[in-house]
């Protein structure tokens, strides 16, 4: 990966640089092993907000930098946590894991590891330290992946516990990331990265809270590197020692500190966590071992750059230049299909009969395209790259669009790297120059319209001319019931009532049938109406065809009250229906995201027998939201005296509404709920 | 490969067939349209043929090997296509293969070896375990079509021998299934037949130095649960098995009773309860001044509870064998075996003789007529010698909460096998009734003209009652407690004004008390003059849903339990009652249910409602009788009160 370390020339080995500026040299904000009872006294948790968290970070404090090895570099990075244990709930805290990375013969090392316990027993400090021999465990995950465990001794509540440790790391390509905020409290949490003039990192930031510290600094720097010897081949000289060199130069200290964070909470309709918790994260952008600086290797750079590379790469572009596997089927259709978007479908239908998804979220191919269509089963590279091919075969202009998921993170189109994006989609360009977005990897919803995992911001184009494609919802989530009832003499409803599930709703109800089978989801369908008692079989339509509206016909009936009497109460609208309000807490920190727009539509025709009359309806309403957000519509008309239509629309018209916007749709829904709870009062003549 | 060529033998007659068929080519395998239409009612899958032997190769040794052939008939059933076979230190997998056939039969793809994946089952909470799994991944994109899976995984730890349940899940329909034990004549086995078909029985016969038992089953259709119903696993044909003599690491047991299991279990364990001197004095200072036996058990279990906490680490024999009681002591963590353990080794200490007892958590009961090794948890049972009438304390070690001597739902009304020095002994935990698990609410509900109103409630929980409020006390903070429960409250409308969960350390059996107050906006519907308002504000039972067909399995009812509301609904100034539910009783043989309204001399209207389901098990011939009991519960519990505005 790295090939640029063995073009190092003796240039390099000579280089020595001016004296720099000295920085003054900054303090740890923690030593390992320093903690003492008098900070036993300065916590004092009853006196905080927080004062009931399980455990409170004092202090945790992470370092990085590149150091030179044998033919080499590494990343060296060192951490140092202290944590208060305040209550059992939070013994968790006490046993860590650190995830490591391994890749052919490159890894990642855990080294140094340290830890104590500190308890006060009778006011005196007492210390156990972490026996790794005994508490320290490393499991195999699989191929790439090691997990490291250790767990500290003699952990009550009031333990202050500190641990320290070096993961030494191969992969100089990514720095360790740094996580600010956790589900606990945090005092004080500090990262430094040392990046050496020679190599360049491109940075992410995520989060809300600010930062109490975000400073760069030159600082000077220095490591040794050593080369092996080899004869004009390149071939390794075992007997030479070759050569050893001491780089000295210059860094660039960045610094984060971020203060007094409170515990991070998830909310629903969240992306991700990661979108919502202050990080950082570093990928590699190039590198320059010149002397002059005038030598820079953009290894990723820029956008155009990343598409570049990817175009080149075996289980990327390359494969989309292999014979297309399913290039038959995909000439039979170009003849077939008559404009682009049909013929885009058709391709679209024909992948996803040939390859199941099989849940990976990728942007490089396991395999083979062949393979993957022998197979019958991949990642969404697998699947997506494989539309793109066929598309190709087809006659049309598509190429691969990398997008981020909602699992993934928001993307940040302002800093390139290609560890942004997790999954690829199709892209065609139709002739009228509209965009068409095309995943294959969701059969369950009909061709342009995206599963909602895509539905995060913008997708790169890896084109000729790549650019930003916004991947917004191209339907929305509807619900839309209706009701014919008739009331008979003794008080008794019948009818049937229907029922439609269009767009995402449509995707949500065909995931349910499949995952429990017809019979069982009529079963769990009709617990929705635990009042009604079912007169006939529930009949679904438009199961199989994705592009049509998802139909359910159920004949129903509710019986009379038992105890006859003058005035019958009906809150119509809720039983044929419960709204209910997702929004259950009276704050919220951060957008409230529902991937596309809602609408719920109901309509109720009932018809009355002469021996009843209407005494009160509930009054008509319209509510909106503020900047055109939604709307409620509440109306109950009379057209004829023995007819009553109840109609009841809620539309969200937004994705995404913000915090600010949090209290009036709670407030709305609220509303709404209530105005479907109202009766409908009719008198027995 | 670990096949010895005796094995060979015994599976030559499948061997031969199989290869026969790959060598014609395009013979069909398992084609779907020979399916009966009877085994597709219902199903997602169904396995159209399983052979599965467990070969004992000694008293440590046995091979398990599996041939399995699966239709998946639609996506709900593609968990089929998909095969996760275990290991760990003790046991390794000699090999998995797989193909899939075409709905026509024909082989569609094979299995590579590069296809299968290794992954450690870490299961998020262990510091440490050796569970692996190797996966395999074969689902296809259209249905039907079968998968085919062979695997063998030889084990070095015999205490566990193989529950041959072939319809191991709901919409599971099997073609054909067998199972065969072989074992040497040395080495019997111990099987025990369950559910099964009218005429299936075991073939007992010999190859060569070989027992051989067989067991075939042949078109089971499809199963489900029912609502209120016992599980899978009691309805459905399966063989238990054991041995009778077993071999772990070196430690070799006999197992044809209770007594022997327990036996092993004790002396694996013996001589690991040794605590330093140090703690011995600490603990004998403990007490020194509590003649009481029970004061003596409470100080202990104070000292362990405030000292140690629970880390699981799983590796190999570790499973069954504890760490010693000195490293507890030094280290102040340990699984559930070590935690018992150091516990005992305390109350030792303080003069009081205790047994670490083996239970099965969490999961249905232990099978006490079939001895065996049923069990994944220990606690601690002290049996009062010195109590004027026979009393034991059983003791939950993992937990920093618990009270004293209280076994919840994870552990409580089962049964356990206590380990003495003269064996194992089937004993029974602490069991819970309707007297003990219950739930008391008094509710005061302040109306206003408009239908909003605050409220103010109180509610006492017991036994099972608490279990789950219990963790939420101890396991979060109050922010997060509240946001729970503002979760789980069945109201449409409400902010939480004041919130507190207490626990109740005096109360004999656990107990926690929470103080709600509410503002509920919609409490009431206003509609012209009229306020209608639902008094049975938070215990509103859900309907069950009507049988459809008629009713299989009996009824199995979680727990039993009591329920008792008071609530008080403070009417505002210038309205009055224009109606008030009729009272209900309802006497049934699931339990009594009765909600009655009055108008107190103050004007207040007090509704009192009260459930009391003292039994758990029914005939399934009761079933209609209990939907009806339920549905009168649930329009009893939706019935309301209409308030009506006085003209003035």
């Amino acid at each position: 990966m790295f090939r640029y370390l063995s073009g190092i020339s003796l240039l390099l080995l000579t280089l020595t640089t001016n004296s720099y500026g000295q920085a003054p040299k900054l303090k740890d904000p923690i030593q390992f092993g320093e903690v003492t009872a008098a900070d036993f006294a300065t916590v004092a948790p009853t006196s905080r907000p927080d004062s009931a968290a399980p455990a409170e970070i004092l202090c945790d404090f992470g370092k990085s930098r590149i150091e030179g090895a044998r033919e080499k570099f590494q990343v060296i990075f060192e951490r140092v946590a202290r944590i208060r244990i305040l209550r059992k709930a939070g013994y968790e805290w006490a046993t860590v894991q650190v995830p490591l990375y391994v890749k052919d013969n490159e890894v990642e090392e855990l080294q140094k590891l340290k830890g104590i316990t500190y308890n006060l027993v009778d006011g005196n400090l007492v210390k156990d330290k972490l026996d790794i021999s005994k508490a320290g465990f490393k499991e195999v995950i699989d191929k790439n992946h090691r997990l490291y465990s250790f767990t500290l001794p003699n952990v009550r509540e009031g333990s202050i516990i500190e641990f320290s440790y070096t993961i030494k790391s191969d992969f100089v390509f990514n720095l360790q990331d740094w996580q600010f905020q956790h589900d606990v409290p945090v005092r004080w949490s500090e990262y430094r990265a040392t990046l050496p003039q020679f190599f360049r990192y491109k940075q992410t930031i995520r989060g809300y809270l600010p930062f109490a510290v975000q400073e760069t600094q030159a600082v000077p720097y220095s490591t040794s590197y050593s080369e092996d010897a080899k004869d004009g081949f390149g071939n390794r000289l075992t007997m030479n020692s070759g050569h050893n060199a001491v780089i000295t130069g210059q860094a660039l200290q960045c610094r984060w500190v971020l203060q007094n964070a409170p515990a991070f909470r998830e909310e629903p309709f969240m992306t991700t966590a990661r979108d919502y918790i202050r990080s950082v994260n570093f990928e590699l952008s190039g590198s320059d071992f010149s002397r002059s600086g005038n030598d820079y290797h953009d290894v990723t750079g820029t956008w155009e750059k990343i598409a570049d590379n990817l175009q080149k790469e075996e289980l990327f572009g390359a494969l989309l230049k292999q014979n297309a596997p399913l290039g038959a089927e995909a000439q039979a259709l170009q003849k077939a299909a008559a404009s682009p978007a049909e013929r885009a479908a058709a391709v679209l239908a024909l992948v996803q009969q040939q390859v199941k998804y099989n849940g990976q979220e990728r942007i490089y191919a396991s395999q083979s395209l062949r393979k993957v269509c022998e197979q019958h089963l991949g990642s969404s590279s697998d699947v997506n790259l494989l539309l793109v091919q066929t598309l190709r075969a087809a006659g049309l202009e598509a190429n691969p669009l990398l997008l981020s998921t909602r699992r993934h993170g928001r993307i940040q189109t302002n800093l390139p790297e290609q560890s942004q994006f997790n999954y690829v989609i199709a892209h065609v360009a139709l002739p009228d120059k509209s965009d068409l977005l095309l995943d294959a990897t969701e059969p369950l919803l009909p061709a342009g319209v995206l599963p909602e995992r895509c539905l995060n911001g913008e997708g790169r184009l890896i084109a000729t001319t790549g650019r930003w494609v916004p991947l917004v919802p191209a339907k929305r989530y509807v619900q839309f019931t209706t009701a014919q009832l008739a009331l008979d003499d003794k008080g008794g409803l019948q009818g049937k009532l229907h029922l439609e599930y269009d767009g995402y709703a449509g995707l949500e109800a065909r995931k349910q049938v499949l995952a429990l089978g017809e019979s069982t989801y009529q079963t769990q369908l009709t617990r929705r109406w635990s009042d009604w008692r079912f007169t006939g079989p529930l009949v679904l339509q438009g199961l199989q065809d994705p592009s049509k509206i998802l139909q359910a016909d159920l004949p129903l009936a509710l019986p009379a009250p038992e105890t006859p009497a003058a005035l019958l109460y009906l809150p119509l609208a809720q039983t044929l229906g419960q709204l209910t309000n997702p929004f259950k807490h009276e704050e919220r920190q951060f957008p409230v995201d529902f991937s596309m727009p809602h609408e719920y539509m109901q309509m109720v025709t009932l018809t009355l027998p002469t021996s009843y009359v209407v005494q009160e309806k509930p009054a008509n309403v319209v509510l909106a939201l503020p900047n055109n957000g939604g709307k409620f519509l509440y109306s109950v008309t009379q057209p004829t005296p023995s007819t009553l239509q109840i109609i009841s629309r809620l539309q969200l018209l937004k994705s995404v509404y913000s915090p600010d916007e949090y209290g009036a749709l709670r407030e709305f829904y609220n509303r709404a709920i209530a105005k479907h709870a109202e009766m409908l009062v009719l008198q027995h003549k | 490969m670990r096949f010895s060529s005796l094995f060979l033998l015994n599976t030559g007659i499948c061997l031969t067939t199989a290869l026969a068929a790959a060598a014609g080519g395009k013979e069909p395998h398992y084609p779907v349209a020979t399916l009966a239409p009877a085994l597709r009612e219902n199903a997602h899958a169904v396995i159209r043929t399983e052979e599965e032997t467990l070969l004992v190769k000694s008293a440590g040794r046995t091979v398990r090997t599996v041939r399995r052939a699966t239709t998946v008939l639609d996506e709900a059933g593609a968990n089929w296509a998909t095969q996760l076979v275990y290991y760990d230190q003790l046991s390794s997998v000699s090999y998995l293969r797989g193909t899939v056939y075409d709905a026509e039969g024909q082989a569609v793809r094979q299995l590579r070896a590069s296809d299968v994946k290794d992954y450690g089952l870490s299961d998020g909470f262990s510091l440490a375990t050796d569970a692996r799994g190797r996966v395999a991944d074969l689902r296809q994109p259209s249905y039907p079509y079968t998968v085919s899976f062979e695997y063998e995984v030889v084990s070095d730890n015999s205490l566990f021998y193989t529950t041959w349940q072939p319809q191991s899940d709901e919409q599971l329909a099997v073609e054909q299934a067998s199972f065969r034990v072989l074992t040497p004549a040395s080495l019997p086995l111990r099987f025990q037949e369950r559910h099964l078909p009218k005429g299936v029985a075991v073939a007992h016969s010999q190859q060569g130095d070989l027992q051989v038992y067989q067991w075939e089953l042949t078109a089971l259709p499809a199963q489900e649960e029912e609502p209120y119903g016992p599980p899978l696993s009691e309805m459905v044909p399966a063989v238990a098995t054991a041995p009778t003599t077993f071999e772990v690491q070196g430690h070799r047991g006999s197992l044809t009773s209770w007594q022997d299991l327990g036996l092993w279990n004790y002396e694996l364990n013996t001589g690991r309860d040794v605590l330093p001197e140090a703690v011995q004095a600490r603990v004998a200072a403990l007490v020194k001044d509590a003649p009481d036996e029970r004061t003596r058990i409470r100080r202990v279990y104070d000292m362990l509870q405030s000292s140690t906490r629970y880390v699981s680490v799983q590796l190999g024999l570790g499973g069954w064998q504890t760490i010693p009681a000195t490293n507890v002591s030094n280290t102040g963590y340990g699984d559930c075996k070590a935690l018992s353990n150091y516990c005992m080794a305390l109350l030792k200490a303080a003069g009081v003789q205790s047994y670490c007892a083996l239970v099965r958590a969490d999961e249905p009961d232990i099978r006490t007529d079939f001895p065996s090794n049923q069990f994944n948890h220990v606690v601690l049972c002290v049996p009062l010698t010195k109590a004027a009438k026979r009393d034991t304390v059983w003791l939950e070690c993992t937990s920093q909460n618990t009270a004293l001597g209280y076994m919840g739902s994870f552990t409580g009304n089962r049964h356990a096998l206590l380990l003495t020095p003269g064996g194992g002994q089937i004993v029974c935990t602490p069991r819970y009734g309707a007297a003990e698990n219950r739930r008391e609410r008094r509710a005061d509900v302040y109306l206003d003209a408009q239908g909003s109103a605050t409220a103010m409630l109180h509610t006492r929980r017991t036994g099972l009652e608490q279990d789950q409020f219990s963790q939420l006390l101890h396991g979060l903070d109050p922010a997060q407690q509240k946001k729970r429960i503002a979760e789980s409250l069945p109201l449409s409308n409400f902010s939480i004004s004041k919130f507190a969960l207490t626990d109740d350390a005096k109360a004999a059996i656990p107990t926690i008390n929470e103080t709600l107050g509410l503002t509920l906006p919609q409490f009431g519907t206003p509609s012209g003059r009229r306020v209608f308002v639902v008094p049975n504000l938070l215990s509103r039972l859900p309907a069950v849903s009507a049988p459809v067909g008629e009713r299989q399995t009996d009824i199995w009812l979680a727990s039993a339990f009591s329920h008792a509301d008071t609530v008080r609904i403070h009417v505002p100034a210038g309205f009055q009652t224009e109606s008030i539910p009729a009272p209900v009783k309802l006497t049934t043989a699931f339990g009594t249910y009765s909600t009655q309204m009055q108008t107190l001399p103050d004007g207040t209207l007090q509704y009192v409602r009260s459930l009391h389901m003292p039994r758990t098990r029914f005939p399934r011939t009761e079933y209609p009788a209990y939907v009806e009991f339920r549905r009168k519960i649930n329009a009893a519990d939706k019935a309301q009160l209409v308030l009506v505005k006085t003209e003035s």
